[in-house]
C-alpha cells in the first residue's frame, strides 16, 4: 500500500493542476477572511467571526474529482494498474488516500493563510474574541471537511470517469438543487455532504446539525463513497 | 536494458504457452467483438496478431492485459488469471497512457513507484526508446511517435518476460521502427515472448514466427510464419485472402 501511495502522490505532485487548486483554494481562504471580517460590518458573534475562517471544500471535492475521472479521461489509470500488482480497487483506494492526503496539506496551507489574515482584521470587532480553542476548533472543522470533500471528489471521479460531466453535475447539485431542497427542508439540505461540510467549515450557523454530527454525515458519505467506486472499480473494464 | 539477461521462463525450461486465450467473448451490450477465439501464445517467439479494422484486435489484447473483463472464456498469461506484474507483463495500447502536463520521466518514475521497480530502470528505458533527450518536456508537446515511445519505455519498465504491443511501429519514423525491431528480436533470443498487432504486414513480416488472424472476432488462422505463407504466397497474400481483401 505505501508503494501506491507513494506513486500516487507522485502523480498529483507532478502537474500543475494541484498546484492551480492549492492557489485558489488559498486564495479563497484569505478573500473571505478579508470579506466577511473587514466589509461585512460589526461582528459581535463568535459563531459570526467563525464565519471568517470558513474555507470552501467543494474546491478540494473539485481537486478530486478533476484528478480521479482525469485518470480515465488521460487513459492513466491503465498503466497504473498494470504494473501495481494488486488489483484495481486497492490502487483506487491509494488514489483516493494520495488525494486525501495532497487536500491536507492544501488544507493546512489555506487555514494559515486564513487564520493569519482574520485574527487581526477581528481584533477590534465588539463582542467576545476567540479564544484559541474555538480558533483551534474552526481550524480542525475546515482541514475534516477538506480532506473528506478531496475523498468524496476522487471518489466521484472514479465512478463517472468524465471531468466535465462530474463537475457540472457537482455544480448544478452544489448551487442549484440544494438550496431548492433547504428552501423546503433545511434539515434535509444539511443531511448532504455539501451542507454537512458548510456546518464544518462554519460557513453556516445556526443550523439543525451540531459541528460533531456534521462531521460523522461528511465522513459517512466519504466512506459510503470511497467503498462504491472502489466496488465499482474492481467490476468495470478500464480502457 | 539489460540484453544480456535471460528471462526466467526461458531459463526455466519449455513453457509451451505465454499466453492463452480459450473461448474468449466479449459482448458490449447486443455487440459481440470477439467471438469465442482461442489461440495460444509460444514461448519465446514473436507472434503477428493481425486482422482487418475491427477485427477486435484491440479488445482481444486488452483482455490479455486484463483491462476488460471476457463476457464469456478466459485468458492466462504464463499460467495465471490476472497479472499485474510488470515484470511478467508489459503492456502497450494506445493512447501511451502519460497525462499531458506530466514530463516523460515523471511519468515513468511514478510508474516505478508504483511497480517497486528502481528509479535507475526510468533512464534506461528512456535511453532504450530514445527518449532521453525528451525526458524532461511535458508529453502534451510529443509528437504520435513520441508518445509510442513513451508507451513502449513503460512496457519495458519492469523487463517483461511477455510483451503485448498493439500498433507499435504506428507514427514512428524508419529508425525508430529499426530500433523496436532489433530490441523484439533481442528480446526473443533471450526467450522473452513478444505478441504484437499491426497494420504493417510487410514489416511484420521480418521479425514475427508465429501468426495468428481474426477477423469479425473469431479466429481464421494460426501458425508459424513457415505454415502460413510459401514461395509464391507471402503473408500479406495469406491475409488478403482470408479477409477478402478488408484492409488490415
Amino acid at each position: 500500500m505505501s508503494r501506491l501511495l507513494k506513486g500516487e502522490l507522485l502523480k498529483t505532485a507532478t502537474t500543475r493542476s494541484g498546484y492551480a487548486f492549492l492557489l485558489g483554494v488559498v486564495a479563497f481562504g484569505v478573500l473571505n477572511a478579508v470579506v466577511v471580517a473587514a466589509a461585512s460590518g460589526d461582528l459581535d458573534e463568535v459563531a459570526e467571526k467563525q464565519e471568517a475562517f470558513a474555507g470552501l471544500p467543494v474546491l478540494l471535492m473539485l481537486w478530486g474529482l478533476v484528478g480521479a475521472a482525469g485518470e480515465y479521461r488521460h487513459r492513466t489509470a491503465a498503466p497504473a494498474a498494470l504494473v501495481s500488482g494488486r488489483d484495481r480497487g486497492t490502487v483506487l483506494l491509494s488514489r483516493i488516500a494520495a488525494y486525501a492526503l495532497t487536500a491536507l496539506v492544501i488544507g493546512v496551507l489555506s487555514v494559515a493563510a486564513s487564520t493569519a489574515v482574520a485574527v487581526p482584521l477581528l481584533r477590534d470587532d465588539p463582542g467576545p474574541g476567540l479564544t484559541s480553542a474555538q480558533i483551534a476548533s474552526v481550524a480542525a472543522g475546515n482541514l475534516a471537511a477538506f480532506v473528506l470533500s478531496a475523498i468524496m471528489g476522487a471518489a466521484i471521479g472514479a465512478m463517472v470517469r468524465v471531468p466535465v460531466v462530474g463537475v457540472v453535475v457537482l455544480l448544478v447539485v452544489n448551487f442549484a438543487v440544494l438550496p431548492l431542497i433547504a428552501g423546503v427542508a433545511e434539515s434535509a439540505a444539511d443531511l448532504s455532504p455539501f451542507g454537512a461540510a458548510a456546518i464544518l467549515t462554519r460557513s453556516t450557523h445556526n443550523t439543525t446539525l451540531s459541528v460533531g454530527t456534521a462531521a460523522l454525515v461528511v465522513a459517512a458519505w466519504a466512506v459510503a463513497l470511497a467503498i462504491v467506486s472502489v466496488a465499482s472499480e474492481r467490476r468495470r473494464d478500464l480502457a | 536494458m539489460n540484453s544480456s539477461r535471460s528471462h526466467p521462463a526461458a531459463a526455466a525450461g519449455p513453457d509451451p504457452a505465454a499466453v492463452t486465450v480459450e473461448g474468449l467473448t466479449k459482448r458490449y451490450g447486443r455487440t459481440t467483438v470477439v467471438d469465442r477465439l482461442s489461440f495460444t501464445v509460444r514461448s519465446g517467439a514473436v507472434t503477428g496478431f493481425f486482422g482487418p479494422n475491427g477485427a477486435g484486435k484491440t479488445t482481444v489484447l486488452k483482455a490479455v492485459a486484463g483491462l476488460v473483463r471476457p463476457t464469456a472464456g478466459r485468458v492466462l498469461v504464463r499460467g495465471r488469471a490476472t497479472v499485474s506484474d510488470p515484470r511478467v507483463l508489459g503492456v502497450h495500447i494506445e493512447p501511451c497512457g502519460a497525462h499531458p502536463g506530466r514530463t516523460a520521466r515523471a511519468h515513468l518514475g511514478a510508474l516505478a513507484v508504483l511497480a517497486g521497480l528502481p528509479r535507475a530502470r526510468v533512464g534506461e528505458v528512456l535511453e532504450l526508446v530514445g527518449l532521453e533527450d525528451a525526458a524532461k518536456r511535458r508529453v502534451g508537446t510529443y509528437s504520435l511517435g513520441m508518445r509510442q515511445r513513451l508507451g513502449l519505455a513503460a512496457a519495458l519498465l519492469g523487463d517483461p518476460d511477455v510483451l503485448v504491443l498493439d500498433e507499435p511501429v504506428n507514427g514512428l519514423d524508419p529508425q525508430a521502427i529499426r530500433r523496436l525491431r532489433t530490441l523484439i528480436r533481442e528480446r526473443a533470443q533471450r526467450g522473452a515472448t513478444t505478441l504484437l498487432s499491426s497494420h504493417l504486414l510487410s514489416e511484420a513480416a521480418r521479425i514475427v514466427d508465429d501468426v495468428v488472424i481474426i477477423d469479425q472476432g473469431r479466429l481464421l488462422r494460426a501458425g508459424t510464419v513457415e505454415e502460413l505463407t510459401s514461395s509464391t504466397a507471402s503473408l500479406d497474400d495469406v491475409f488478403h485472402d482470408l479477409t477478402e481483401g478488408r484492409s488490415a
